[in-house]
């Protein structure tokens, strides 16, 4: 157990995230025909929310202040556990205390917004909570694909049986499954809109309206870390080693980036849905990851 | 021995408790404090008495109680101990509780209420320790009998006796297939001892009856769907230090029943023992916390929340049935363990919410999640206490929860090694996503129990003029808080209980789970590497907030307006607030078929259609089994009994008639024809 090298990668990962989500929506506004905004503006955004001051309502309790901290220490907790390659097979965490992280820090925003007394803020975290609960399902569905083939749900050891493994039906049913479930975990179109701030379809953004300032900061960039996991492992677990040669660094820096560009496809040529077609969505990927399992 | 002394003063210190309000009845104080006490020092003596046994082994005594049956005893082995721990440690929790929470009780019969309490622990001891049939279902009576007068302790509300009624028919119900299963293996047996009780006795098909008698028997006490009706009418009526001790506890004979009978009396079985009580469990799980999630009764939606947890710990004795079918004794051992840590956790963190639950209810008077509001402020202590057992319960890193959650999960995961083929992986593969589905709806209802509860401005009076609880119930509160954290954090603690508690069950290998390093978490099955550590996941969480801490400085001080909540312009009350209801309402509609809603709305018209005075708006859930199976059950004993009363038309003449044609056709008979 070295959490040592956890720690370097998750600061890695944290000082990477806005990077890819710049990246995401400057791919995005191009397919738009727009200019849109500089590949670096996330990290200028960042910046100017550290350098202002916060208000507060007089509402909120001691949960509203701390409900930031365990949402990025979740999501940086998270990021210590993607299997790149220098933390493999520590021991420090597998695939469902990854999951688990991320729903403590959802706990708490979800809790974080109810404590302000806003219609908005209890409505984000209604649909919040609502689609995480549609979400996880799906989700460890997707990632038993790959853990049964393992035998485990150590991140190391599902990661270097993807590697070795060629690429198969099961995989590309997988792949999809697990793509949809990372749409939905994201907050992205089809199911969340991450640049909308209408009352009537926002969601993530609804649970953050009282939050200004370095806390907000502290949310966008967790929100940015915990996107990066997501891309993370998909690209480590779900697309076979041979797809791109070898798994070396540069492999995996190409394969992200080429998520990061399918996702803006995705943002681009879909339509935001209902709120109650979600459950749909959500079930094609469940199905997916069962044909997988059985085509394995 | 020193074991057998200390569970002889205990039994004793427990009836001296229920004896003690005799003579205290005319001092309500007194009463609360020396009728506690004494359960205190039971509960105490019983954690001492489980440690004694863990460390010198089993101890056997024999009871002092003459009837017709041969001797009773008590037979405490390692199984009985670990049960007999939980009742310590809840015990006590809920007995130093109990003297703030009694004295809303000084003027409604706490005499009464002090001694069940008594009793009742009593009772519960006894159940996890005699060793002799009919000595078991005198104590399970005597158990189910005074949890009836304390569920119907508050009489002068009715909803609260027709909860002890439909309670008492229920338990019944199950008393009556536990009767019969112990009654068929001792017959097998000859013999009424538990030592000599033995499934190898009886032919298979017996077995098999006895099986399923044992799992509907114990199941309708563990609030097993579709059993689990009384579950959530009984507890949330209760007195709430009781409404603890059931949940925590009462539910957990149940657990004992079924592992003396797993484990220990039945023997290893056919699979499709294991099979049938993984299914039970899933749908036990799901069905639990989706009725939990969509109630806004706080004691209620604890109540259904047991019956969640009910259902994980079923999953993993089923696991363990099938492990142990397929000559898997490492990973029965890890199945095992998962069930019994979540029995523990379970006590805990269910009793420390019925705890914080019973302090809201004191301090305002109701129950109603949607009446409450903003009680962090008031009432802050209750407030991180409730926390603590709402982050366990929903299983989130780094409490108690996620461990026994984590190993459930491990335990499906290995599930294909046995089941092979198509259908174990899938089978597999859908108890894990539904485990998952309980999981997250399992933190939705957390959040919204305690966001509704404590967050936000107050919804009612009662909640703006709440005070916090007297300190006696922080404490008791306290505890099991910090238990919750410390078997979160050192699992390795309570899986050395565990190992000694299943080492001399046939079929069963616990020693690999233990041989790691103090901080490690295994599952132990070859894969080394498998584990986790809740002391590494702590570090990078600590780091992770560095890291936020260090961003959030970087820049200077910040300074700190105080701005309005925005709701568009208008000055914001806590009408505006989301509720419980509003809460769950995207849930309920996605799972219409299962809990269907439907709205009521009432208007006062007072004589004017268009111009109501009052409007009423209730939102009402029809139950799946309640509907579907309960009512039609009802609605045929209730034509039998129609049927009946024809012939029992109460005339005496008619009976006089019944008389003398059966004396006729018995002289007829006698005669020889």
């Amino acid at each position: 157990m070295n959490i040592l090298l956890n720690v370097i990668q998750a600061l890695g990962v944290v000082l990477l995230a806005p990077l890819v989500a710049g990246m995401i929506k400057t791919a995005k506004a191009r397919m738009q025909n727009r200019r849109g905004p500089k590949l670096f503006q996330v990290y200028f955004d960042l910046i100017k929310l550290l350098h202002k001051d916060s208000v507060v309502s007089p509402t909120v309790s001691w949960i509203f202040n701390l409900a930031p901290y365990i949402y990025f220490a979740g999501a940086v907790a998270a990021a210590a556990l993607v299997p790149v390659s220098a933390s493999r097979s520590s021991g420090v965490g597998d695939i469902f205390t990854l999951i688990y992280l991320l729903a403590l820090g959802r706990f708490f925003l979800v809790l974080a917004s109810l404590d302000a007394g806003s219609a908005f803020g209890g409505m984000g975290g209604a649909r919040e909570m609502f689609i995480a609960v549609l979400v996880e399902p799906a989700l460890l569905l997707s990632m038993m694909t790959v853990a049964f083939k393992a035998q485990s749900t150590n991140l190391g050891l599902m990661a270097s049986m993807v590697e070795n493994s060629p690429l198969s039906l099961a995989y590309v049913f997988a792949a999809v499954a697990f793509f949809i479930v990372l749409l939905a975990e994201t907050g992205r179109i089809p199911v969340d809109n991450p640049d909308t701030h209408l009352e009537l379809t926002m969601i993530h953004e609804g649970m953050t309206l009282e939050y200004s300032a370095r806390k907000l900061a502290l949310i966008f960039w967790a929100s940015a870390v915990k996107q990066l996991v997501m891309i993370l492992l998909f690209v480590l677990l779900f697309l076979p080693g041979n797809v791109f040669g070898s798994e070396m660094f540069s492999g995996i820096v190409l394969k992200v980036l080429l998520v990061a560009m399918v996702i803006a496809i995705a943002e681009t040529s879909t339509n935001k849905l209902r709120l109650f077609k979600v459950p749909d969505f959500l079930a094609v990927s469940c199905l997916l990851s069962l044909l997988a399992l059985v085509a394995q | 021995m020193i074991a057998g002394y200390l569970y002889d003063l205990m039994l004793l210190l427990f009836s001296m408790g229920v004896v003690s309000v005799f003579f205290t009845s005319s001092n309500a104080k007194l009463t609360n404090y020396v009728a506690h006490s004494l359960a205190l020092l039971g509960s105490t003596l019983a954690i001492l008495c489980a440690i004694f046994v863990f460390m010198q082994g089993k101890v056997d005594i024999v009871l002092p109680v003459m009837l017709p049956f041969g001797p009773i005893g008590s037979s405490i082995d390692f199984l009985s101990a670990f049960f007999l721990l939980i009742i310590g440690v809840v015990g006590a929790a809920t007995s130093i509780y109990a003297y703030g929470y009694s004295q809303e009780y000084y003027h409604r019969r706490l005499p009464l209420m002090a001694g069940l309490y008594n009793a009742f622990l009593l009772s519960m001891v006894l159940v996890f320790t005699v060793s002799h049939v009919v000595a078991f279902i005198i104590a399970w009576e005597v158990m189910s009998t005074v949890s009836f007068f304390l569920v119907n302790h508050e009489y002068e509300k009715k909803v609260n006796t027709r909860a002890a009624y439909i309670y008492i028919v229920m338990t019944h119900l199950g008393t009556i297939f536990i009767t019969i299963a112990f009654l068929l293996l001792a017959v097998g047996a000859n013999s009424m001892d538990f030592s000599q009780l033995k499934g190898s006795l009886v032919s298979e098909n017996l077995r098999n009856v006895i099986f399923v008698c044992t799992l509907i028997g114990f199941g309708t006490k563990a609030g097993m769907v579709p059993l689990h009706i009384w579950l959530p009418r009984a507890h949330p009526a209760a007195p709430s230090h009781v409404s603890a001790l059931m949940s925590g506890v009462m539910l957990k004979t149940a657990i004992y029943g079924m592992c003396r009978f797993f484990l220990d009396f039945l023997g290893i079985g056919p699979v499709w023992w294991g099979t049938l009580v993984l299914v039970l469990g899933i749908i036990t799980a799901a069905i639990g916390v989706l009725y939990a999630f969509i109630e806004h009764d706080i004691k209620r939606l604890l109540a259904y929340s047991s019956v969640e947890n009910i259902g994980i710990i079923l999953l993993g004795i089923g696991a363990g049935m099938v492990f142990m079918s397929k000559q898997q004794p490492v990973l029965a051992g890890l199945a095992f363990s998962a069930a019994l840590y979540h029995v523990f956790n379970h006590a805990l963190f269910k009793s420390l919410s019925f705890m914080g639950a019973g302090a809201v209810l004191q301090a305002t008077h109701t129950k109603d999640v949607d009446q409450l509001g903003g009680l962090i402020k008031k009432m802050p202590y209750t407030a991180v206490f409730f926390l603590v057992g709402s982050v366990a319960i929903a299983a989130l890193p780094p409490l108690n929860g996620f461990i026994s959650e984590w190993l459930t999960f491990q335990v499906l995961l290995f599930l294909p090694q046995v089941l092979v083929g198509i259908t174990g992986k899938v089978f597999s593969a859908l108890l894990i996503a539904l485990l998952g589905l309980t999981g997250a709806l399992a933190a939705a209802c957390f959040a919204t129990a305690f966001g509704i509860t404590f967050l936000a401005k107050p919804r009612s009076e009662q909640a703006n003029e709440a005070v916090e609880a007297p300190p006696t119930m922080l404490v008791g509160m306290g505890m099991l808080a910090g238990l919750c954290i410390v078997l979160g954090l050192w699992p390795i603690g309570m899986l050395s209980i565990l190992s000694m508690t299943l080492q001399n069950i046939a079929g069963i290998d616990i020693q690999g789970l233990v041989g790691h390093d103090w901080y490690a978490l295994a599952p132990a099955t070859g894969h080394s590497d498998g584990g986790i550590s809740m002391v590494a996941i702590i570090l990078l969480l600590l780091s992770g907030c560095a890291v936020a801490m260090l961003l959030y400085s970087i820049f200077g001080k910040e300074k700190v307006a105080v701005g309005e909540t925005w709701t568009c312009g208008i000055v914001p009350n806590s009408h505006m607030e989301y509720t419980a209801t509003g809460f769950s309402k995207s849930i309920r509609t996605v799972f219409k078929s299962i809990v269907h809603s439907y709205n009521e709305t009432v208007v006062n018209a007072n004589g004017n259609p268009y111009h109501g005075q009052k409007l009423f708006y209730h939102v009402r859930v029809r139950y799946l089994f309640v509907s579907a199976l309960y009512i039609p059950i009802n609605k045929t004993i209730i034509k039998v009994a129609h049927f009946m009363k024809k012939i029992q038309a109460g005339s005496v003449q008619v009976y006089v008639g019944y008389i003398m044609v059966v004396t006729v056709v018995i002289l007829i008979w006698s005669t020889g024809w």
